[in-house]
């Protein structure tokens, strides 16, 4: 039953994702570029959200996307390189990186995983900074040729949207296939899960890898969208975000990052016209959640239906 | 040379404050503090309005530096923490409320304070040559006071009562429980040293270097990186990570400009946890 | 060839020689126990037939193959699986995806054929889950297959991490006090289970403090103290053994001296 309830849900999205917004906002230029960096960012989250399910957080999505937005950016203003062809590059070139520096790390758990990751999101930026002429330095590279097929602020909405409904469903698949089952087991015991014969190194890198391709994807579609990249385009604030978006929405499923990420992209927007108190509500917005929807706010259902359920129950027992 | 050595003094005492700090809220509290560095602008801060702007004394500023972000970091953990603790389903709960708190801490600064870089006067003029390098009255006046407060902060832990609590909860929280300890009280008052620590330093530092209201991040990950050096919740750890990064960055910047040395520092710091993850002082973690 | 060999294993950390030249060996289809007072060096030993822990000397040989150096996961490819005290299982999935989970080493399908959900995967998985739940219900367990882990009680929880060891149809089953915590009555139930998995074809090496229980049951007792071996055989000879009964109550005449 939950499953069928689940397939309806993301058919309802994907409807709503591909007609109706594009019927609704075709003209808004705005809006379907708010809605473009939702997904994209969305898409990203669905990344951190796999290395959540191996019980790691990670705060390194950032330099991924740093590292895709520069394949792009080198290869479409120097080489010529179509989009297209840059892309897939941008994907294997984040996961090359994330599979050398994956091995090592991941020994690692809990704080000291996650300020490691931080620390390779300070190096991707800095690293970028001070790449001599090849990256171009802190006046990062601009001009960056929008991709064939994609001109319009709704082609590039589209192919957001088809972008981000491929990866809900190959984060989708991951878990609720055998693997997903793995990943979910290294979370909560790796000894264990290694004395049942599961190579721990080997699925933990798996999750790491696939994690950084999306984030590879999400920041070479961002450069190609916004023409530009900078070495501060993406920093520990961002990678940050990518863990918000995958906490505030929760991370019992897929649609939880969604959730996440649509929502405070949508409200910051929205925010913006109480422009100045727009990232201190961001905070106040985060604490709350922390502290009333531990879960996130997929897990509101949950709750709301135990809560009637007490009270339906009447007498305690 | 001489040069290097004296900037790195300088740089490590200081920065000892800020690792002693977030050493001090991991250890009881198992939690990072995000917003550590945030608390550092604050204590900047303080020190800028009340000595800078409102001209009076440095003293009086170095103590609202130490008091403001103590109460706000018993604050945190009073009203937010504790609460979240008990109702976390995960580890990764209390982390996103630092994150949380720290998120919320820069943007109050920015839209209390600003945008811009502020600096105080000075409060003592001159220069001591020491060697073959220069050591500005100023300077030497921060690393004094670090030194004393570090050596007053490692007394208390050591000698007093409540300092005996903290310690007793940092290695082994069931048996300070059993022993009596309140558990809430001690956290409380750890996490307001920390910060009073870190406000301190801050207080400390705006002589030298000046505060804006975007410090906080680059602070905080300067504490990570001591913490990470020197292994986290350990004290000898928190001032070995201080001396290691206090002169990487002194000899760094005296070869290669700014973001050049912090890349190599990463780099070096990643490597070294690939092959020592605890730090040179952390116990065996993961 | 004994099916597992233990030959003059040591594991030294720093200063303290916490296996100490230890050799023994299990015949297929022996119910072996190892005991020996707190900080014998027994969990020490498990974790080096396991590989979670490499020795400094001495050999491990599973079927006369040198078992020593390889990680768990290989180990348990070869056919040696173990079970823990802590992490018996795990918590948040239901006792039915924990034995699933279990059957790891016997899937064929590669990450993409599982992701793709092909026909042989699909199959493959149903046959898996049936086998989980005989499994289950063979050790008392029939009923709780959707129950989280985290929320059965503890003989429940032994059970589960026994099943679980099962479903990779190991050669050997490393038994890490699996009668911890339990009354007489749910002691003889384990009991019985730990025969019968004897009767099903695995060997089983367990390390106990409980002594009524590893006498009822053992073919063969290992003692260890303080990291070396200090007697071996069946249960009767163990019993009067005056070294073995030295280690447990200490020594009068030694306490004279002191």
């Amino acid at each position: 039953m939950r499953r069928v309830g689940a397939s309806a849900g993301f058919a309802l999205f994907a409807a709503v994702m591909l007609l109706v917004v594009p019927l609704l906002l075709a003209g808004q230029g705005y809006w379907l570029t708010v809605l473009t960096t939702a997904a994209l960012l969305a898409f990203g989250s669905l990344g951190v959200w796999l290395t959540f399910s191996i019980g790691r957080i990670n705060i390194a999505q950032g330099a991924f996307a740093l590292i895709g937005g520069y394949v792009v950016a080198i290869l479409g203003t120097r080489y010529d390189v179509s989009f297209w062809l840059s892309l897939p590059l941008a994907v294997l070139v984040a996961m090359a990186v994330a599979t050398l520096v994956g091995w090592p790390i991941l020994r690692l758990r809990g704080v000291y995983f996650a300020m490691i990751t931080l620390s390779l999101t300070e190096v991707a930026s800095l690293a970028f900074l001070n790449g001599g002429s090849f990256t171009a330095g802190a006046s990062g590279i601009t001009s960056i040729p929008r991709p064939t097929l994609l001109s319009s602020s709704l082609s590039i909405y589209l192919a957001s949207a088809l972008l981000l409904l491929i990866g809900i469903v190959v984060a989708w698949r991951f878990a609720a296939s055998p693997a997903g089952a793995v990943f979910r087991s290294l979370r909560q015991g790796e000894d264990l899960a290694a004395s049942l014969g599961i190579n721990v190194a080997h699925y933990r890198l798996l999750a790491f890898v696939v994690s950084s391709g999306m984030g590879g994807a999400a920041g070479a579609m961002f450069a190609a969208f916004q023409q530009n990249i900078f070495p501060t385009s993406y920093t520990v604030n961002d990678s940050v975000n990518f863990m918000l978006y995958c906490f505030l929405g929760g991370l019992q499923s897929v649609a939880g990052p969604v959730v996440g990420a649509f929502l405070l992209v949508i409200a910051f927007q929205l925010l913006g016209a109480i422009q100045r108190f727009q990232a201190l509500l961001y905070g106040v917005f985060m604490i709350a959640a922390m502290l009333f929807l531990p879960n996130g706010l997929m897990s509101l259902p949950q709750i709301l239906a135990a809560r009637r359920e007490r009270d339906g129950a009447g007498q305690p027992r | 040379m001489a040069q290097i050595l004296i900037d790195g003094c300088v740089l490590s005492a200081s920065y000892a404050l800020i690792a002693l700090g977030i050493t001090l809220i991991f250890s009881i509290m198992k939690l990072l503090n995000f917003a550590h560095g945030e608390l550092f602008m604050i204590g900047a801060f303080m020190v800028y309005y009340v000595y800078g702007a409102w001209h009076l004394p440095f003293a009086v500023g170095l103590v609202v530096a130490a008091l403001v972000p103590a109460l706000i970091g018993a604050g945190f953990e009073k009203f937010l923490f504790r609460r979240v603790m008990r109702i976390a389903t995960r580890e990764e709960n209390t982390m996103l409320l630092a994150v949380g708190t720290a998120i919320l801490l820069d943007n109050v600064a920015l839209f209390l304070f600003g945008e811009e870089q502020h600096g105080v006067p000075e409060t003592v003029s001159g220069v001591l040559q020491i060697g073959g390098g220069f050591l500005p009255y100023q300077r030497l006046v921060v690393v004094i006071m670090s030194l004393a407060l570090i050596a007053l902060l490692l007394g208390f832990v050591q000698f007093s009562r409540p300092g005996r609590a903290m310690r007793a909860l940092a290695q082994d929280r069931d048996a300070a429980l059993l022993m009596g300890v309140d558990v809430d009280r001690t956290s409380m008052l750890g996490f307001a040293i920390g910060a009073g620590l870190a406000g301190l330093a801050g207080g400390l530092l705006v002589t030298i270097q000046g505060v804006n209201a975007g410090i906080g991040v680059d602070i905080s990950i300067k504490a990570f990186i001591m913490i990470m050096i020197g292994g986290a919740g350990v004290v000898s750890g928190a001032l070995l990570g201080a001396l290691v990064l206090g002169f990487a960055e002194s000899i760094g910047y005296s070869a290669l400009p700014g973001s050049e040395t912090y890349l190599l520092i990463f780099v070096a710091l990643v490597l070294f946890l690939i092959v020592r993850p605890q730090g040179i002082m952390g116990h065996p973690w993961g | 060839m004994s099916l597992l060999a233990i030959e003059g294993v040591s594991r030294r950390f720093g200063g303290l020689l916490a296996v100490n030249d230890v050799s023994f060996t299990v015949e297929a289809g022996e119910i072996v126990s190892v005991i020996g007072p707190n900080g014998a060096g027994k969990s020490t030993l498990f974790k080096l037939i396991a590989g979670f822990l490499r020795p400094t000397a001495g050999r491990i040989l599973l079927d006369g193959n040198r078992i020593d150096g390889l990680r768990p996961h290989a180990i348990a490819a070869r056919g040696l699986v173990r079970t823990f005290q802590e992490t018996t299982v795990f918590r948040e999935m239901s006792a039915l995806e924990n034995v699933v989970v279990a059957h790891h080493l016997r899937r064929r399908g590669s990450i993409l054929t599982e992701l793709l959900a092909t026909p042989g995967v699909r199959s493959e998985q149903a046959n898996f889950v049936a086998d989980a739940r005989e499994i289950l219900a063979r050790l008392g367990l029939a009923g709780l297959e959707d129950e989280r882990a985290r929320n059965l009680p503890h003989g429940h929880l032994r059970a589960l991490g026994i099943a679980m060891a099962l479903a990779v149809r190991p050669r050997v089953v490393l038994l890490d006090e699996p009668f911890a915590g339990m009354n007489s009555e749910e002691t003889a139930r384990a009991v019985e289970i730990v025969r019968g998995i004897r009767a099903g074809g695995v060997t089983v090496v367990l390390v106990e403090h409980d002594m009524g229980a590893v006498m009822r049951i053992s073919d063969r007792i290992i003692v260890l103290n303080f990291g070396t071996l200090i007697a071996s055989g069946p249960p009767e000879a163990i019993q009067q053994d005056e070294t073995v009964i030295d280690a447990y109550l200490g020594r009068a005449d030694e306490i004279a001296t002191l």
